[in-house]
């Protein structure tokens, strides 16, 4: 289950962030989020030839924890998204899947002509199409 | 559709705002028409990109020739630029109004093409902008209805 | 070839150069943005949107006259038809509905269902009395006063408010005889 998304702007601003838990781990959460910003960078910087093609935008599992995976995703405007799961059996077309819906709900909210670039997104369509996403996470591969 | 009437229709709005228009619908398209591609690895990568996918979602066609000095200025030329070909080749466009409009079709007449070319500019470097490049765009109407862009990234 | 009788809104959308539709919308966003960082107030910007519509009708009544080979309509209620069937398909890609008549045939409504105008738009809590679309109102007053019909529009439901469509209200209020200034030669 996701239990966290997270849009970050060019400079590590946050322009949203969003947490899908009961439990009060809130700040815990944002704290991963914002730990995974330094690994998102490293991994730019220094592309593993392991890793991910070259410069495509998702960027894999960013690092396990005790109880989390952490993936992220950076677009070719330096927008990074990070995706939070309690899931330890995950398969990549899931989460490249989630990326894909993410980035075009994204690409619409920062349509909206009073949208202002590097401001926070406060879109409530944007919210509920990421809460939707978020819920079909892994349930099936439909586009 | 028609949307180059809206603005044009406006002569009061000036030149930086017409610019200003463009660049806000540059910066949003750039991110739309990247999305399912890797990150572009230098500058001549994103240009490339204006030129080719950028150009075909906007026009149809692609930039039918790039020249670039290797210091950071890059010049796109467009041989058949449809937003001023489609003006001054298009009668209709300032025929049949009515006598209140003709003194205010003749000023559109002159605003036009610069209008679109402003327009442009702006909807250019709102895409680099976004792509991380910064740069100043200019036009160079001179051949129509040819027409170059002229990007100069800034260092 | 000169097509003979009237074409249908769908062939004529079909058929004319367009611009990408997400330039188009996007473009009109901006410009609805621009206005309010240069104008400020609210009320200040529907004006200027309508006016801007206003100047566009005035124009596009010939161009929608050429191409659609729609003959002169006898009276208003043709013509709000037309509009809705025709003219909206033709420029706006989208199809609008003409209800709510009042009894003596001068009043209208003109109903839009989906409206590309407001694809990704979300108003602001500070735009609130913004109405996005008056360009639309302006259009087509324009293009009616073209036809010697004046008339005056407002909005009755709108989506970005929270509507289930758009609604524009038609009011004819006089119909201008028919001397107006179309001219062959000049």
């Amino acid at each position: 289950m996701i239990v966290c998304v997270a849009v970050v702007g060019h400079q590590n601003n946050p322009l949203y962030i969003q947490s899908f838990t009961d439990a009060d781990d809130a700040l815990k959460l944002h704290h991963i989020v914002h730990c995974s910003l330094d690994v998102v960078d490293e991994r730019v910087n220094n592309p593993k030839k392991s890793g991910p093609t070259l410069n495509e935008t998702f960027l894999g599992l960013l690092y396990p924890t005790e109880n989390y995976k952490v993936y992220g995703y950076l677009t070719n405007t330096k927008v990074k998204f990070i995706l939070v799961t309690t899931d330890l059996d995950v398969k990549d077309a899931d989460v490249r899947n989630f990326f894909r819906r993410f980035h075009a709900a994204y690409v619409d909210a920062i349509s909206n002509p009073f949208h202002e670039p590097g401001k926070k997104i406060t879109s409530k369509t944007f919210a509920e199409r990421v809460s939707t996403i978020v819920k079909s996470f892994g349930m099936s591969s439909t586009g | 559709m028609y949307c180059n009437r809206l603005y044009a229709n406006k002569p009061e709005l000036a030149a930086s705002r017409i610019d200003a228009i463009g660049y806000q619908v540059g910066h949003q398209l750039s991110e739309r028409y990247t999305m399912e591609r890797p990150r572009f690895t230098d500058h001549l990568d994103a240009i490339k990109f204006i030129c080719k996918d950028f150009w075909s979602e906007l026009f149809k066609k692609q930039i039918d020739n790039l020249k670039t000095n290797h210091r950071g200025t890059f010049v796109l030329q467009d041989n058949r630029f449809r937003w001023v070909s489609r003006m001054s080749l298009d009668p209709s466009e300032n025929g049949d109004l009515s006598q209140e409009n003709a003194e205010a079709a003749e000023n559109k007449a002159v605003q036009e093409p610069n209008m679109h070319l402003h327009f442009s500019c702006g909807v250019i470097k709102g895409a680099l902008h976004n792509l991380g490049i910064a740069c100043a765009v200019s036009a160079d109407p001179s051949q129509l209805p040819a027409c170059s862009f002229v990007v100069r990234i800034k260092p | 070839m000169p097509p003979v009788g009237p074409r249908s809104g769908d062939a004529i959308f079909a058929n004319v150069e367009r611009v990408n539709a997400e330039l188009f919308t996007l473009t009109y966003g901006a410009i609805v943005r621009q206005l309010l960082t240069d104008l400020e107030e609210v009320e200040e910007v529907n004006k200027q949107l309508d006016q801007m519509g206003y100047n566009i009708g005035i124009r596009l009544i010939d161009e929608f006259l050429a191409k659609s080979n729609v003959s002169r309509c006898v009276d208003f209620k043709e013509t709000a038809e037309v509009i809705a069937k025709v003219g909206f398909k033709m420029f706006l890609g989208v199809t609008a509905s003409v209800t709510n008549w009042d009894a003596d045939g001068t009043c209208c409504s003109i109903v839009l269902e989906d409206n590309p105008l407001v694809d990704f738009v979300e108003l602001p809590d500070t735009c609130q009395g913004l109405y996005y679309c008056n360009i639309l109102s302006g259009v087509v007053r324009g293009a009616l006063e073209m036809v010697s019909m004046k008339t005056e529009i407002s909005w009755i439901r709108d989506m970005l408010r929270g509507d289930d469509a758009f609604e524009l209200q038609v009011k004819l209020l006089k119909q201008i005889p028919e001397e107006y200034p179309y001219k062959d030669d000049e």
